[in-house]
């Protein structure tokens, strides 16, 4: 079996910022506005009232519909307001609580002692976990699929530059991550783990191979070579099993289910400590961000809170020029700190002028690098011409509805075309041409 | 902070090695060998012509932006495309592909040393008709091929060759009379318009580019090989094209050479070997055919872009009237390469065929 895909690129990994950095805990600010969508899926349903008194763990939104999630309250205080705020992409509605020192308790769900496969189920859907790497797709879903699964992977690939989340809790909560992965494996009826880790993270896999066998846990750590997209589902499939997951299907069609290394945490904390997800680590850093930090952050934080506990954003020629939810390959580009931090919110990214990548693009040369790195093996740059001269039916013979939106292409365009953009343009022109 | 945030697309970081003046830079670096045994075999001539030509076409390419596009209003040259390098490129690459001096017998206006009674090509101190087709062939090259179709990234053939062949056809082969300032056995006809065979000697002074040829940059083949080995190692060229080229030029020399049936069995191999290494193919192959925009973008339809370069050529060299047929090879395979990118291109990392997936279903559907 190989340990790759073909294609791909091999961005600066930049993780010394953060790698050695312990997790930290981040105080909870004294107002969070908790947006009550923060899942794939229909947006939670408000069961709080403005003035109601809720504590910490305390459930504020009902999920609506099997693909939905419900939402928890990060803080104990007091329901300030409902109202719509911005979130990244758009914008939902947000249940204000002000902290209140008075209010005591936590809320937690009883430790699950019957840890079958219903059971585990159940407990995953009623603690809110969804998938932490970025999409927060409902856990409960995934591991309810209809085909037969043979393989359940972890992906702790962490191939996002920047970002060393994963990576620290492999290392300071390797137990927890490991026993959370097993109740996952096992909820889709399965005994064993695979976790595939890049070589730049040798280390924490020598860990986990190590305390895995200590604890009697059925883990296989498999090595992969460190390369971008390497922690895409249908590449890591690849590099793992060697299967290929065929074009628009899920990879429950070849007998596999990827999941997140924090969900495998988060299930591990809601089965054993029946905490709901209402909190998670993240890394702050880049290079325009004073003390790059992982730390624990209560949901609802906002994106200025969460800098402001990293000391800050830099001044005068490190000033930040580019800031992102997310990595710098598949991250979005936010302007405003108003935003809160959801179960999804897995990195802040503040960067300087030097590290972010701003050009205006020249004309393509079509020198053919952008088809030579994608990892779905499309033409972009053909993509990228036919959409701008509106002929939607070419860019979708070159591949626009296959594209995973990783930022190969656009990350080794010599002409600095934004490339991802036309092709997001062409799904969504074919998807309203219907093709 | 919020004021200056910049927000766009994602990715947010590129790739800081790769820039268009970058690829354009690298590919001057490889020509410099190239020129070095240019200047070597053939004199100060060749720098001249060099000169002409950058100068030309980024003038030219000049002129079109500020002109054309702009209008020669104020800030008409902030967007200039010439910063990007390319019509350098053209330029060198152009000078490379013409004779030393060339005489034009239509006009004459060439320089020669005027204690000779009849002074030939061989005696001639400055070639005013080398400056003029060189200027005519950029004008060619770049506002015509590459500016008129909407600048870099868009001309429908390589530039280069386009205006070497405009250039060679305007004035007719004939007129063109080539110069060998450098060793023995260097002057007069190519390999090519000779008589055809190849004695002891004749590799060996084509792979250190002691002959004579119709271009100043395709004579040394170790030069052109050290430029393409800095190409493949730079990866700003796909390293298997010209090899594609070489090796199917080779075979197709074998097969026409053979049919023909007027060599001789041992001849074959050396004559096959002759063909490779004259005329402009090495220096095409390397430095033209590999031309991004007129190159096809997979692997397959660059095996067809390559083999099919080598058969023109072949035939033209075999059958047709002229000795050389490089660049109208090239200038072929350069149009049928966007048929060649319609037809052939990769499918999708998981395709499943579509018949297959309808069997299977129907199959399933007739079992139920």
């Amino acid at each position: 079996m190989q340990n790759t895909f073909p294609r791909g690129i091999h961005p600066a990994h930049n993780k010394s910022l953060t790698d050695k950095k312990n997790i930290e805990f981040m105080p909870p600010p004294a107002t969070v506005y908790i947006p009550l969508s923060q899942h794939i899926g229909k947006s939670a349903k408000c069961i709080v009232n403005v003035g109601d008194r809720v504590t910490e763990g305390q459930k504020i939104g009902e999920a609506d519909g099997f693909v939905g999630a419900p939402v928890f309250s990060s803080v104990s205080g007091v329901v300030k307001n409902i109202e719509m705020r911005p979130t990244v992409l758009a914008s939902a509605e947000h249940v204000v609580i002000e902290r209140d020192e008075s209010i005591s308790g936590v809320f937690r769900f009883e430790p699950l002692a019957d840890k079958s496969r219903e059971k585990l189920l159940e407990r995953i859907k009623e603690a809110g976990i969804v998938g932490m790497g970025g999409a927060g797709f409902p856990t409960h879903v995934k591991l309810s699929p209809k085909e037969k699964i043979d393989t359940f992977i972890i992906n702790a690939a962490e191939c996002e530059p920047y970002i060393t989340c994963d990576y620290r809790i492999m290392l300071e909560y390797t137990e927890p991550f490991l026993r959370g992965a097993m109740y996952m494996a096992n909820a889709v009826g399965l005994n064993k783990v695979y976790i595939g880790i890049e070589d730049n993270k040798a280390d924490a896999a020598a860990l986990l191979t190590r305390i895995a066998s200590e604890k009697h846990i059925d883990a296989e750590v498999k090595v992969l070579k460190s390369k971008y997209p390497q922690g895409a589902e249908k590449q890591l499939i690849y590099a793992m099993t060697g299967r290929k997951v065929p074009v628009g299907a899920l990879p429950s069609r070849v007998g596999v289910i990827v999941d997140n290394v924090h969900t495998a945490l988060s299930v591990c904390l809601a089965v054993e400590d029946g905490q709901p997800l209402y909190k998670r680590i993240m890394t702050v850093t880049g290079g325009a961000v004073n003390q790059p930090k992982n730390f624990w952050a209560a949901g609802g934080t906002t994106y200025g809170e969460a800098i402001a506990f990293c000391g800050g954003a830099k001044d005068g020629e490190d000033a930040p020029v580019k800031f992102i939810s997310g990595g710098p390959m598949m991250g979005i580009s936010v302007s405003d700190e108003e935003i809160s931090c959801t179960k999804t919110t897995s990195q802040l990214l503040l960067m300087t002028d030097k590290e972010a990548s701003i050009s205006s693009p020249l004309p393509c040369i079509n020198c053919s690098r952008c088809a030579a790195v994608c990892p779905m093996h499309l033409m972009p740059m053909y993509i990228d011409s036919y959409i701008l001269a509106g002929d939607v039916r070419g860019a979708v013979k070159y591949g626009a509805k296959n594209c995973i939106e990783c930022g190969c292409c656009a990350y080794t365009c010599p002409a600095k075309r934004p490339l991802v953009q036309s092709i997001r343009l062409a799904k969504k022109k074919s998807r309203e041409a219907g093709l | 902070m919020k004021e200056n945030l910049f927000v766009s697309a994602s990715p947010h970081i590129t790739n800081p090695n790769n820039s268009v003046r970058r690829i354009m830079a690298d590919v001057l670096i490889a020509l410099c060998p190239v020129v070095i045994a240019a200047v070597f075999y053939f004199g100060y001539g060749v720098i001249i012509n060099i000169a002409v030509a950058v100068g030309a076409c980024i003038g030219f390419e000049l002129l079109y932006d500020a002109g054309i596009r702009g209008k020669f209003k104020k800030g008409c040259m902030k967007h200039a495309s010439i910063k990007d390098g390319s019509a350098a490129v053209t330029g060198v690459i152009l000078a490379l592909n013409f004779p030393s001096f060339l005489k034009v017998d239509a006009w004459d206006l060439n320089f020669y040393n005027p204690n000779l009674a009849e002074p030939t090509v061989n005696d001639m101190y400055f070639s005013f008709d080398t400056v003029i087709m060189l200027v005519i062939a950029a004008f060619f090259a770049v506002v015509v091929v590459k500016m008129l179709f909407g600048g870099i990234g868009k001309n429908f053939v390589n530039p280069a060759a386009a205006g070497r062949v405009f250039a060679f056809i305007a004035v007719s082969l004939a007129a063109v009379q080539t110069v060998g300032l450098g060793l023995d056995a260097s002057t007069g006809a190519t390999w090519l318009s000779g008589d055809g065979s190849v004695t002891g000697g004749v590799l060996l002074n084509m792979f250190i580019g002691n002959t004579g040829s119709a271009a100043v940059g395709e004579t040394c083949v170790i030069a052109i090989l050290i430029g393409y080995v800095y190409l493949a190692a730079r990866k700003v060229i796909d390293f298997k094209l010209p090899l594609v080229i070489a090796g199917s030029t080779f075979l197709f020399a074998l097969l026409f050479d053979g049919l023909g049936g007027s060599l001789k069995a041992s001849e074959l191999l050396p004559n096959a070997l002759a063909h490779v290494m004259s005329g402009g193919l090495l220096f095409g192959a390397v430095f033209m055919a590999t031309d991004y925009v007129t190159c096809p973008n997979t692997d397959i339809g660059r095996v067809i872009f390559g083999a099919g370069i080598a058969l023109i050529t072949i035939l033209i060299r075999v059958y047709g009237g002229y000795p050389e047929g490089m660049s109208f090879a090239l200038l072929i395979m350069n149009i049928v390469t966007p048929l060649i990118d319609r037809y052939v291109y990769p499918k999708p990392f998981g395709y499943v065929r579509e018949k297959k997936e309808k069997k299977k279903n129907e199959n399933k559907e007739a079992g139920a």
